[in-house]
C-alpha cells in the first residue's frame, strides 16, 4: 500500500474540524468584512461583538486584535451542573449527559414533543442539514442559562474548551477551576466508554446498533480504533448466527415475532 | 478468508485434529511415513487447508474421507475455564490467533454455545485489554501476565487503543511525542 | 449574520455568490469526515469539487494581487516617506498584513481539506485497487479460461503476462463508478506498473496459468474489496431513521429488513452497510 492512512479523522485533524466553531470576539481594531473560502467574515467595528470561526478568534487573540466571549457552558457554574448530571443523575449513569438539541429538535424538557427537521438543499438538490461544527453551540449569550434548561456540552467541547484556554485563558471565568472540572468531565466520560465495552455485542449483528448520544468529537476519536475493533470481532465470532438474526427481523417484519423492541431504547451507555 | 493478510495465511496453517474413514494408499506421508498407506481410522493433526479439503465430502454426505473434530485449544475444558474467568486463560499458549481460528471452527461445526462463550471472553477480555491500555504507566503487576497471554487479535486491540490514548494526551498537552 | 440566515439565503441560488462558499465549505467539510471514516470509497463529488477548485484558484489570485501591491505600497512609502511614517500608514500597512495573512490561513485550511481527502481516497484505491478498478469497467468480471490445448501453450506461455489480467476502464466510465476520471487513470497506470514489476521481479518464472492477479482458484480470490460490514460512528440528521441489514447473497432473504431505529441528534455506532442508503439520502451524517 502505498499511501497507507489510518482509518477516522485523528486528534489533530479533530482540532482542525473544531476551529471551524463559530465563538464570539469583540474585536479592538477595524477591519473589513472579507470573502473567504470558508464563506464570509463580517467587518471588524470595536466593540461590537461578531461570530467568527475559532481558528480566526484565536489569529486575532495571539496579536490582542481582539477579545473571546467564552460560551456560556463554559463555565465552572455551568461545568459543575454538567458534572452532576454525568456522576449522580440517575438516568445518565451509563450515558452522557445530553447534547445541545438539533434545529428542530425539541428540547429537554419538551422531550415528547415531535421533531421537525428542516432540511436545506444543496445545489445537486440533496439534503442538508446542518450540525457542528457548522451550529452556533459555541457563541456567547446573554444570560448563561436557558430559562430553566440545564447547560449541556457541545460535540467539540474538549476541543473548544481546551483551545480557549490555551490562547485566551484572561478570557474565561477562573480558568484554572474551568481546566480542572474539563479534566475531570473528560475522565468521568472516558470511564463510561470503557465500561460500554459490555453492550456492543448488539452493535455486532446485523440491523443492530448501539448509541452512544452525547459523545464529543475528541472522544470519539480516542475510542474509535478500539470500539470498532470489538464490534467488527464480535460480529466475526458471531457470523455463524448472522442468518438467523436476519431471518427473525425478516419475520418481524411480516409481523410475526417483535424483534425491534430489544432494539428500541435501552442500549445507551 | 482473506488473501493478502497475513494471520488469516498463519490460522489456515493451524492445526486440527482430523480421522481417516478410509485407507489411502500413498499418503503415509502425512504421517511421515512416505510411501506407506493411510490406514482408516488413523488420527493425525492437519492443517485447516489440508482438513477442511479432505471433509468436503464428509460434508457434502458422500464419501468421507476425513472427519474431522474440534481442536484442543477449542475443547470443553477451555469452554470451561473460559465460563468461570475468562481473564485467567493464556489465549496465546492455546493458538496465537485464537479467535481467528474459532471462527473457522464455528463455520465447520454448529455450536451456538461455544460463539456465546467466545463473545462474552471476547467482550470481558476487551473491557479489561482497555483499562491497561488506557494507563499512561503501562502495564503493571496481574497485568504483564493477561497481556502476554492475549492472542493475535487481542494484541492488535490493545496496541490500537494504546496509541489512540497515546495520541490524544499528545494533543492534549499532556504527553510528548514519542 | 447567522449561520441560518447564510444558509436560508442559499437554497438553488448563485453558486458565486458568499452564501454558497459557505455551504460548499460545509459539504467539502462534511464529505471529508466521511471518506475518512468509512470502510470503501465514496461517489466522487465531481461538481462539488470542481466548483472548489475553481474558488481555490480565485482566492490565490486574489492574494497574490493583495500582496503585489501591499509590497509595492510599503516600498513607495519606504522611499517616498523616508523615515517620517506617519502613524496612519503603519496602521494601515499592519490592517494589510492582518488582511493578507487571514487569507491565506483560510486558503491553507482549504488545502489541507482537499489534500487528505485526496490523500484517502488514493489509500483506499491502491489498498483495494483490482477491486476498484473493476468498478470502472462496465461487466461483471470473469477471468479469462487458462490455456487449454497443449499445441498452444508454448506460443501463449510467453504471451500471458500478468497485466493481462488487469481490465481497461470504460470511457467513460459506468455511471456508478465511485472513481474520478484521473482516479481512474491513477489506478490503472498504478496497477499496470505493479503488475509489469510483479512479472519482471517473480511472476514470470511462474507456470503461466499462475501469472494472473485475479485468480480465484481453490475458493480463496485475489480480487479483495473493501469490508462494508466495519463499524462507524454516525448521527441521525432525520427524524427516524432505520438500521439496515442489506440481503446477504445466498441466505434465501432477498429483501433488506431494518432492526433498530434511530432518532434525531442520536449518535450511535453501526455498520457501515446498516446506513449506507441514509447518509446516500442526506439523513445521516459519519462522525
Amino acid at each position: 500500500m502505498a499511501f497507507p492512512l489510518q482509518r477516522g479523522i485523528t486528534p489533530p485533524e479533530i482540532s482542525f474540524l473544531a476551529e471551524m466553531e463559530m465563538v464570539t470576539i469583540v474585536p479592538r481594531q477595524r477591519l473589513e468584512g472579507l470573502e473567504l473560502l470558508g464563506g464570509p467574515v463580517e467587518p471588524l467595528v470595536p466593540p461590537r461583538r461578531t461570530t467568527v470561526p475559532l481558528w480566526l478568534a484565536s489569529l486575532l487573540k495571539r496579536q490582542r486584535r481582539a477579545n473571546i466571549l467564552p460560551p456560556p457552558w463554559l463555565h465552572p457554574e455551568s461545568l459543575s451542573l454538567i458534572l452532576d448530571i454525568e456522576t449522580q443523575h440517575q438516568d445518565y449513569q451509563h450515558a452522557f449527559s445530553p447534547p445541545p438539541p438539533l434545529p428542530g429538535q425539541p428540547r429537554l424538557r419538551d422531550r415528547g414533543r415531535k421533531p421537525n427537521a428542516r432540511p436545506r438543499y444543496t445545489p445537486e438538490g440533496q439534503r442538508y442539514y446542518p450540525t457542528p461544527p457548522f451550529l452556533p453551540q459555541n457563541v456567547a449569550q446573554d444570560q448563561s442559562f436557558d430559562n430553566g434548561e440545564p447547560p449541556t456540552l457541545p460535540f467539540h467541547w474538549l476541543e473548544v474548551g481546551t483551545m480557549l484556554l490555551d490562547v485566551a485563558s484572561d478570557d474565561v471565568v477562573d480558568p484554572d477551576q474551568t481546566r480542572r472540572l474539563l479534566k475531570e468531565l473528560r475522565e468521568v466520560r472516558s470511564a463510561k466508554i470503557r465500561s460500554g465495552v459490555d453492550v456492543l455485542d448488539v452493535a455486532a449483528v446485523a440491523g443492530g446498533g448501539v448509541a452512544l448520544t452525547g459523545v464529543g468529537a475528541m472522544e470519539i476519536g480516542e475510542g474509535r480504533g478500539f470500539i470498532g475493533g470489538v464490534v467488527d470481532g464480535l460480529r466475526r465470532i458471531g457470523a455463524s448466527k448472522e442468518q438467523a438474526r436476519r431471518e427473525q427481523l425478516a419475520a418481524a417484519a411480516n409481523g410475526e415475532y417483535d424483534a425491534t423492541q430489544d432494539y428500541d431504547d435501552d442500549m445507551e451507555f | 478468508m482473506s488473501y493478502y493478510e497475513v494471520d488469516s495465511i498463519l490460522t489456515d496453517a493451524q492445526k486440527l485434529p482430523c480421522t481417516f474413514e478410509l485407507d489411502v494408499p500413498g499418503l503415509g506421508i502425512l504421517e511421515g511415513n512416505p510411501g506407506e498407506n493411510i490406514k482408516a481410522g488413523t488420527r493425525i493433526d492437519l492443517p485447516l487447508w489440508l482438513g477442511e479439503m479432505l471433509s468436503i465430502g464428509a460434508r457434502l454426505g458422500t464419501s468421507r474421507l476425513v472427519t474431522l473434530d474440534i481442536p484442543s485449544a477449542l475443547s470443553e475444558r477451555v469452554m470451561n475455564a473460559l465460563k468461570a474467568d475468562p481473564r485467567t486463560v493464556d489465549l496465546r499458549a492455546l493458538a496465537p490467533n485464537y479467535y481467528r481460528l474459532s471462527e473457522r471452527v464455528l463455520e465447520l461445526f454448529e455450536e451456538e454455545e461455544m460463539v456465546d462463550t467466545l463473545s462474552n471472553t471476547f467482550k470481558k477480555r476487551a473491557a479489561e485489554i482497555a483499562d491497561h491500555a488506557h494507563n499512561p504507566k503501562g502495564a503493571l503487576g496481574d497485568g504483564v501476565e493477561f497481556l502476554r497471554g492475549l492472542d493475535e487479535t487481542e494484541r492488535q486491540l490493545f496496541r490500537v487503543a494504546h496509541d489512540s490514548a497515546k495520541e490524544t494526551r499528545i494533543w492534549a498537552g499532556e504527553a510528548k511525542k514519542r | 449574520m447567522e449561520i441560518d440566515d447564510i444558509l436560508a439565503s442559499v437554497d438553488h441560488g448563485d453558486i458565486s455568490s458568499p452564501e454558497s462558499t459557505a455551504l460548499d465549505h460545509q459539504l467539502l467539510t462534511r464529505f471529508w469526515v466521511a471518506e475518512r471514516s468509512v470502510p470503501e470509497l465514496l461517489p466522487w463529488p465531481g461538481r462539488l469539487m470542481d466548483r472548489m477548485m475553481e474558488r481555490v484558484r480565485q482566492q490565490i489570485e486574489t492574494i497574490e494581487d493583495l500582496a503585489a501591491a501591499s509590497s509595492e505600497y510599503t516600498s513607495t512609502t519606504t522611499t517616498g516617506q523616508g523615515a517620517s511614517t506617519n502613524t496612519s500608514t503603519s496602521t494601515s500597512t499592519s490592517t494589510a498584513t492582518l488582511k493578507l495573512s487571514i487569507l491565506q490561513t483560510d486558503l491553507s485550511r482549504t488545502q489541507y481539506l482537499l489534500r487528505s481527502l485526496l490523500r484517502q481516497r488514493l489509500s483506499k484505491l491502491t489498498k483495494h485497487s483490482m477491486h476498484y478498478l473493476l468498478l470502472s469497467t462496465a461487466t461483471p468480471h470473469a477471468p479469462a479460461p487458462p490455456p487449454s490445448s497443449a499445441s498452444s501453450f508454448a506460443s501463449e506461455s510467453k504471451q500471458i503476462q500478468p497485466e493481462d489480467s488487469i481490465p481497461t476502464p470504460l470511457n467513460p466510465p459506468p455511471p456508478h463508478c465511485p472513481l474520478s476520471a484521473s482516479e481512474i487513470a491513477f489506478l490503472h497506470t498504478h496497477q499496470t506498473l505493479l503488475a509489469r514489476h510483479f512479472g519482471s521481479s517473480f511472476l514470470s518464472s511462474f507456470p503461466p496459468q499462475l501469472r494472473r492477479l485475479d485468480d480465484n482458484a481453490g475458493g480463496t480470490s485475489m480480487l479483495q474489496g473493501p469490508d462494508a460490514k466495519e463499524a462507524v460512528f454516525v448521527r441521525c440528521l432525520a427524524e427516524e431513521v432505520g438500521i439496515v441489514a442489506p440481503p446477504e447473497p445466498g441466505d434465501g432473504i432477498e429483501e433488506e429488513v431494518v432492526g433498530g431505529t434511530m432518532r434525531m441528534g442520536d449518535v450511535w455506532v453501526v455498520r457501515w452497510e446498516a446506513v449506507r442508503g441514509a447518509w446516500e439520502r442526506g439523513d445521516v451524517e459519519i462522525l
